[in-house]
């Protein structure tokens, strides 16, 4: 699924390889794997592809022979699901309730802002602001004409 | 002189009880006493730590056998600069380092307060000192650095050779400096909630504390990618790891309250969410901390199996009651100032970013831990690995990247239309022309493009942000461009400083993509003289030597390499036999260029006498370091900015 998505070009066999976990204890992407097991997995990977073997046929065979420990992602099925499923469900979830949250805290149309439920942390009305202007670049050129003020005062004193 | 350092952690153990009670007790009184006294307590807590480590240190490079932890960590042939860094081979040192890492931020905390009088700070000092109750009990109780062996072995077992490196000397103490630190920041929101103070002021304080250790953190994570790259010998440098996500964990979630915060600075929103953040980038920190040291999952980097496990994450569990108990209770003092205007606003991007952030530690949470669930659940031994992470992980990031543009184009409040125009045309027209000029070179995949369409898109928008700045600023600067963009930044340091942050970001996305997408593999039994080819190089094997080191012997194969018909250089990838250790280590040979890395791995030597060579290209590496630099730049410009307070609080101060 995901090797379509990212890239093209890249060998059949290292497709695969990247796909898979070493067993043995030095637990690392098959692909990069200089132990002894990984070396021998590569070469039955390039063997399978060279007998025309699918992808599915070969990484099926390995499991049979390693177990589901070599699936460097588990198979979405069953139990597993529930990793593949959550991470999305979880960020969908969050931007609803992100969006309702602030669609909440969004002033209606005429209603008054009114001050913290405690009344003292902001005085009442707020200043209005320029709309549409980002408020920030107003800052900056308020600074530099103040600078500036500031110069030409500075210079007036010492003239 | 064990019983020494036993003593002092013990002596640290109780003066850290007697800072919480006696703060505790002059808080509920009003006495200045028991607060004074509390605050040395936490003062003497760090000498005694400090001597602790010492009396270690001093064991170490001595190589005195008749500590267990120096015996089993050290070897009398390991070079002495190992033997020091050795303090943090191993669990029971680790966890000294943490304690004295806290005890040293608790110092400097009471120093750069030590001139205010309010009891707000006291209470900060006593959550601080909660967290110390937990360390030095731990390593007084059960797992002292400090055992004696009955009978000493004649030689120690020798450090682990993975962390013979010099990125391994200073990864460590950088890391935990990370980890460690969001302590002040979370003893902060402990402290407001505790003393029940209103307003924002506690968030500027704790600004630059957690700009420091988030940087911090973020170094510490790139130095660790750094070392796996050329340690470990896999190609890669980030194999999504349990202890390299423990370590990219915080560091996400503490993003996400860096970012919100300014909600809360500028807009008295959000209060409620930022504790629970920071809070959620503290536990983070501890969960690390216990998975690197507790051997739960497997992994490269749990090397010692150990008992500390139940103890984590019962204080894990503590901690995390505890504060959520106190954010229910206060409630109240967490109500919004203010309401939103608009939900395309900039506080909505930031509320979004803080949703994809949370979101990303969550799927990498979940990843790491799920092989336990789910061999409790099933009985079947499963793998969640880079194949998972990379498939979960990368759209989700995209999605920041995108926003990382969005974001700081939009006005806070409200984003009017015509606002939107004048900010997007532009950076989506040169994404589009970037992912056009990027197809010919074999661009492909929808992720790909998406990462060459946002970060062109979020360079135009960081660019545009300058020029608009200098534009505003013509009136009192009119010297050359580069003192125009000097003059800029210092005028505000946070802002500029955090595009800067942001474009590192991007430099450091695009070496992600060059590296894990571009790479090219090729791997062969290679004889002498025979050649192995890879895109435009071309390696000959030039022959096998063995030779000895200190304390390890080197088998290494000399390979010619040549570009485009061109000879570049020699390189000597090797092995290296420790005399301690039974596994052969690979010593990576790297030929680094700006724009791609040859990265070099003998396999072995066969019988018959061929030299098995692994060769990948690795295009952009180089950006992810230097990426990661200017990420660094950025926060060393946003952190000197100094604190700025409204003007009412000022007043009240």
């Amino acid at each position: 699924m995901a090797a379509p998505l990212l890239a093209k070009g890249k060998d059949p066999a290292q497709e695969i390889t990247s796909q898979l976990i070493c067993p043995c204890s030095c637990g690392e992407v098959v692909s990069g794997c200089i132990c002894e097991t990984g070396m021998s997995m590569k070469a039955t990977v390039e063997n399978g592809i060279k007998a025309g073997k699918s992808k599915k046929e070969i990484i099926g065979a390995l499991v049979s022979q390693y177990g589901e420990v070599i699936r460097g992602a588990p198979k979405p099925e069953g139990f597993n699901l529930i990793v593949w499923i959550a991470p999305f469900a979880a960020t969908l979830l969050g931007f609803a309730i992100a969006w309702l949250f602030l669609r909440r805290l969004v002033r209606r149309r005429g209603e008054r802002v009114t001050a913290a439920a405690h009344g003292e942390a902001t005085p009442g009305e707020p200043v209005p602001f320029p709309r549409g202007r980002a408020l920030e670049q107003d800052q900056d050129s308020l600074r530099a004409r103040a600078e500036a003020e500031l110069r030409q005062l500075k210079q007036g004193r010492e003239a | 002189m064990s019983e020494l350092g036993r003593l002092s952690l013990l002596l640290a153990f109780a003066c850290s009880i007697f800072a919480v009670g006696s703060i505790a007790w002059g808080l509920r009184t009003g006495l200045s006493g028991p607060l004074r006294g509390g605050r040395r307590a936490v003062w003497t807590v760090c000498g005694l730590t400090v001597l602790a480590v010492i009396i270690l240190e001093r064991a170490l490079l001595a190589r005195d056998m008749s500590y267990r932890y120096v015996a089993e960590h050290t070897s009398k042939d390991l070079p002495l600069h190992y033997a020091f860094t050795s303090l943090w081979a191993g669990q029971e040192g680790s966890l000294l380092l943490w304690l004295l890492i806290l005890s040293a931020y608790g110092s400097a905390f009471l120093f750069a307060y030590r001139k205010r009088l309010d009891p707000f700070y006291d209470a900060v000092a006593m959550v601080i000192a909660c967290v110390m109750i937990f360390f030095t009990g731990l390593l007084s109780f059960v797992s002292s650095p400090f055992r004696i062996l009955a009978t000493p072995p004649p030689d120690g077992m020798g450090l682990n050779p993975l962390l013979q490196d010099p990125g391994m000397m200073i990864h460590p103490p950088i890391l935990y400096t990370g980890y460690v630190g969001f302590v002040v920041p979370f003893a902060f929101a402990m402290a407001v909630l505790l003393l029940n103070r209103s307003g924002t002021r506690w968030i500027e304080e704790v600004r630059r504390w957690t700009l420091f250790c988030w940087g911090f953190l973020g170094v510490g994570v790139l130095l660790g990618a750094r070392w796996a790259y050329i340690e470990l010998g896999w190609g890669g440098y980030w194999g999504w790891d349990p202890v390299e996500n423990a370590s990219l964990m915080p560091w996400l979630v503490g993003t996400a309250f860096l970012h919100s915060v300014m909600i809360e600075q500028r807009r008295g929103m959000l209060k409620t969410w930022n504790i629970t953040l920071i809070a959620l980038t503290f536990l983070l920190s501890m969960f690390g901390t216990f998975l690197t040291r507790s051997g739960v999952l497997t992994s490269v980097h749990s090397f010692a199996e150990s008992n500390i496990g139940p103890w984590f994450l019962g204080f894990i569990l503590i901690t995390a009651t505890a504060a959520t108990a106190l954010i229910l209770y206060r409630k109240a003092l967490l109500e919004s100032e203010n309401r939103m205007e608009a939900v395309v606003s900039r506080e909505g991007s930031f509320l979004f970013n803080n949703v994809l952030f949370v979101a990303l530690t969550f799927a990498t949470f979940l990843g790491t831990t799920f092989p336990v669930l789910s061999e409790a659940v099933t009985g079947t031994k499963i793998s969640v690995s880079a194949p998972f992470f990379n498939r979960v992980n990368v759209p989700i990031a995209l999605t920041l990247l995108l926003l990382t543009g969005a974001g700081p184009v939009l006005s806070w409040k409200r984003a009017t239309a015509s606002v939107l125009k004048r900010n997007f045309i532009l950076p989506t027209f040169l994404g589009v022309v970037a992912v056009l000029v990027a197809l010919p070179f074999g661009a492909a995949g929808i992720y790909t493009l998406v990462c060459i369409f946002g970060a062109a898109f979020v360079i135009t928008t960081i660019v545009m942000e300058f020029a608009r700045g200098i534009q505003a600023r013509k009136s009192v600067e009119t010297g050359p461009l580069p003192g125009q963009v000097v003059s800029l930044v210092q005028k505000n340091k946070r802002r500029y400083g955090g595009y800067i942050v942001h474009a590192g970001m991007v430099v450091l996305f695009l070496g992600v993509l060059g590296s894990s997408v571009f790479q090219k593999e090729a791997h062969g039994p290679l004889r002498n003289g025979e050649t192995l080819k890879l895109g435009p190089y071309a390696l000959t094997l030039r022959g096998v030597t063995d030779h000895q080191k200190q304390n390890a012997s080197l088998t290494t194969a000399i390979v010619d390499v040549q570009r485009d018909g061109k000879f570049v250089a020699t390189e000597h990838p090797s092995k290296a036999f420790y005399s301690k250790s039974q596994q052969p280590m690979t010593e990576v040979a790297l030929h680094t260029t700006p724009m791609e890395d040859l990265y070099l791995i003998l396999g072995g030597v066969n019988e018959d006498g061929s030299a098995s060579i692994q060769a990948y290209i690795n295009p952009l590496v180089s950006f992810v370091w230097v990426g990661g630099l200017i990420m660094v730049l950025g926060t060393l410009i946003a952190i000197s900015d100094k604190m700025r307070l409204r003007r009412e609080e000022k007043v009240a101060s």
